[in-house]
């Protein structure tokens, strides 16, 4: 245990320091780790931790960020009363849209979920109530409040350091909490937890509004960070990519989702030149990573289980 | 009145694709129970191949209907070989594994497949040549069926009732319906279930190559992003008639199709995209073993 704590402080602090050693090219990229971080352990609650296949998160991350524009750019409010929507509206869609579905055995939740997050794609790029704007998506969001422009890339930065650290506390306090340990129950045996008084269907609603949440709010600061939005970020390809940083990392491994992160986000940024060739290299990476790790790479360990229970698996 | 026909038969046209696609998702589903992404990206694989083999064989001299031929045979062969090679390097290995590493294998494969086409075959759109078949046509009931439309429904069934013939009367047919149901007990009656699976995946790639080889003659401009957009369609037809389920494919490929056909004619074609998947939701809250699955009591 000791170890992962100095490993946190170790990371903590470099990351702080990024912005006064490198230059804007590295702030940005370090920002997009951050952001793309979020909205994989959002996507990690869902599907790390409740065990449900969830491959359209991306329409989370996206809500987030489309209020944020549409409440900026349309209705000329400040930057800042977006928070709260870009929050609340995720996880109001989160808990309406999940609720007919999280019964579904596996593989059909994660048809639903790409259906989902096809249908939203397709109502952004068809300017949907004439507020999406069309396949261009929406710029010129105003981010100056509190005398700040806020979409400087140090404060954007710092803003999607915050999140990253407010999410990892969320993430330990639902590890330590009744919530965790029942959305635990239910990913291992739905039944079993449901025959010790676990509301399956409730926690694995509540799974889905936390990680909407969470994405939601990403997607507040990926806004700010490009001051426009646009459909293609958040399409259906986008939620595969997170589904596959979660899996190829570890479930419910936090070492390994970030790495995955940085595997996915932060080397295209690094290698421009292999650009062309990324998920080509990606689609190889993840077959080899799943035939040598089927459980992650870093996959999360919960303690030492006595041999009689091991054994008899 | 004569839109309507119009709008059916051109439905009965696209519902062949999407059925001839969806039997090779819902074969591998029915014994392997993994969705073979990649399998929309074969079917891509074949229309690109399919229009390299036509255009090598097209100045040759041959006659024209030899040459159709030979081009649907090749694909074939070559299509069934790489959906062979895929089953063996990604999905073998994961066959004990947890089912979500086969996924992300099975997506990884996917993205390997699509973007190794992009790579080879660029990024723009390719076009089939116009004259691959003769351009009669004929008027029923008002509706116009041309000749491409002709044969590629008259083909469909012919594969569809061979198949249906293979899986049901045959020896390897009886050994596919018993993996599917338990391989364990599969393999107890000695059962050879690498060998079952190597042949689903055959005959689902030959299937598919039929399929991408229709969507470049019918729409003829192929994109390398095709596989994603047919795939999921025709998985969604695999849902409709219930994963698993062969004939429940056929049958949910030329609903999904006539279903495309008329909400794009009626309704509105820019959401005609959203429609099919809401009624694929829909399809999934309220009966989710599909139109012919039949309910399965969930196992404890």
């Amino acid at each position: 245990m000791k170890k992962t704590t100095i490993a946190y402080i170790v990371f903590f602090a470099v990351m702080a320091l990024i912005p006064f050693v490198s230059n804007n090219l590295w702030i940005t990229i370090a920002t997009t780790f951050c952001i793309f971080s979020v909205v994989a352990l959002s996507v990690d609650i869902v599907l790390g931790r409740a065990g449900m296949f969830d491959m359209g998160h991306a329409v989370f991350f996206g809500l987030g960020a489309y209020a944020t524009a549409i409440m900026n750019v349309h209705f000329e409010m400040n930057i800042l009363m977006a928070i709260q929507v870009a929050i609340l509206l995720p996880a109001i869609v989160a808990i309406v849209i999940s609720s007919p579905i999280v019964h579904l055995r596996g593989d059909y939740l994660l048809v639903a979920t790409v259906g989902f997050n096809i249908v939203f794609v397709q109502m952004l790029r068809n300017n949907f109530l004439g507020l999406t704007g069309g396949d261009d998506g929406i710029f010129g969001v105003d981010a100056e409040a509190l005398g700040l422009y806020l979409d400087d890339p140090m404060i954007v930065y710092f803003m999607a350091f915050t999140l990253l650290l407010l999410t990892l506390l969320v993430i330990r306090n639902l590890e330590k909490s009744k919530a965790g340990r029942a959305l635990h129950y239910v990913q291992e045996d739905p039944i079993a937890s449901e025959s010790i008084g676990i509301n399956t269907r409730f926690y694995r609603v509540f799974s889905f509004s936390l990680g909407a949440a969470i994405a939601g709010l990403a997607g507040f600061i990926f806004t700010i960070q490009y001051t426009a939005v646009s459909p293609s970020a958040f399409d259906f390809m986008t939620s595969v990519m997170f589904f596959a940083i979660v899996l190829v990392g570890g479930k419910a491994s936090i070492p390994g989702i970030l790495a995955g992160t940085f595997i996915m986000f932060v080397l295209p940024e690094v290698f421009k030149g292999f650009e062309t060739y990324r998920y080509f290299v990606f689609g190889i990476a993840m077959i080899v990573s799943m035939v040598l790790r089927p459980q992650g790479i870093f996959p999360a360990k919960y303690g030492k289980l006595p041999k009689y229970v091991t054994e008899d698996k | 009145m004569d839109i309507f026909i119009q709008q059916i038969v051109n439905g009965l046209t696209i519902g062949s694709i999407f059925a001839l696609v969806a039997l090779g998702y819902t074969m591998v589903y029915g014994v392997m129970k993994l969705i073979n992404f990649a399998h929309g990206d074969m079917v891509a694989l074949s229309a690109y191949v399919g229009l390299v083999l036509y255009t090598q064989f097209v100045g040759s001299g041959m006659p024209q209907a030899f040459i159709i031929i030979l081009v649907f045979l090749i694909t074939a062969l070559i299509i069934a070989a790489a959906g062979v090679i895929l089953e063996r390097l990604a999905y073998r290995p994961l066959r004990n594994a947890p089912r979500l590493s086969a996924v992300v294998s099975a997506l990884g494969a996917s993205m390997l497949i699509q973007n190794g086409i992009m790579l080879y075959w660029g990024p723009n759109i390719l076009t089939f040549p116009i004259g691959i078949f003769p351009e009669t046509s004929w008027v029923i009931f008002g509706a116009t069926i041309t000749f491409i439309q002709a044969f590629m429904l008259i083909l469909t069934v012919v594969l569809m009732v061979s198949l249906t013939m293979f899986i049901n009367f045959t020896k390897y047919g009886t050994a596919i319906r018993a993996s599917s149901i338990n391989q364990d007990a599969a393999k107890l009656m000695g059962i050879n279930v690498n060998m079952v699976v190597t042949i689903i995946f055959i005959i689902g790639a030959v299937l598919g190559s039929v399929g991408g080889l229709f969507i470049g003659i019918y729409y003829r401009g192929i994109e390398f992003t095709l596989g994603w957009n047919y795939g999921l369609s025709a998985f969604i037809a695999a849902i409709l008639g219930g994963i698993g389920n062969i004939p429940g494919s056929m049958v949910g490929g030329y609903l999904l199709g006539l279903f495309t056909a008329l909400i794009s004619g009626y309704v509105s074609s820019v959401w005609a995209e959203a429609f099919t998947y809401i009624l694929l939701i829909v399809i999934l809250i309220f009966r989710p073993t599909g139109i012919l699955g039949e309910r399965v009591a969930e196992k404890v």
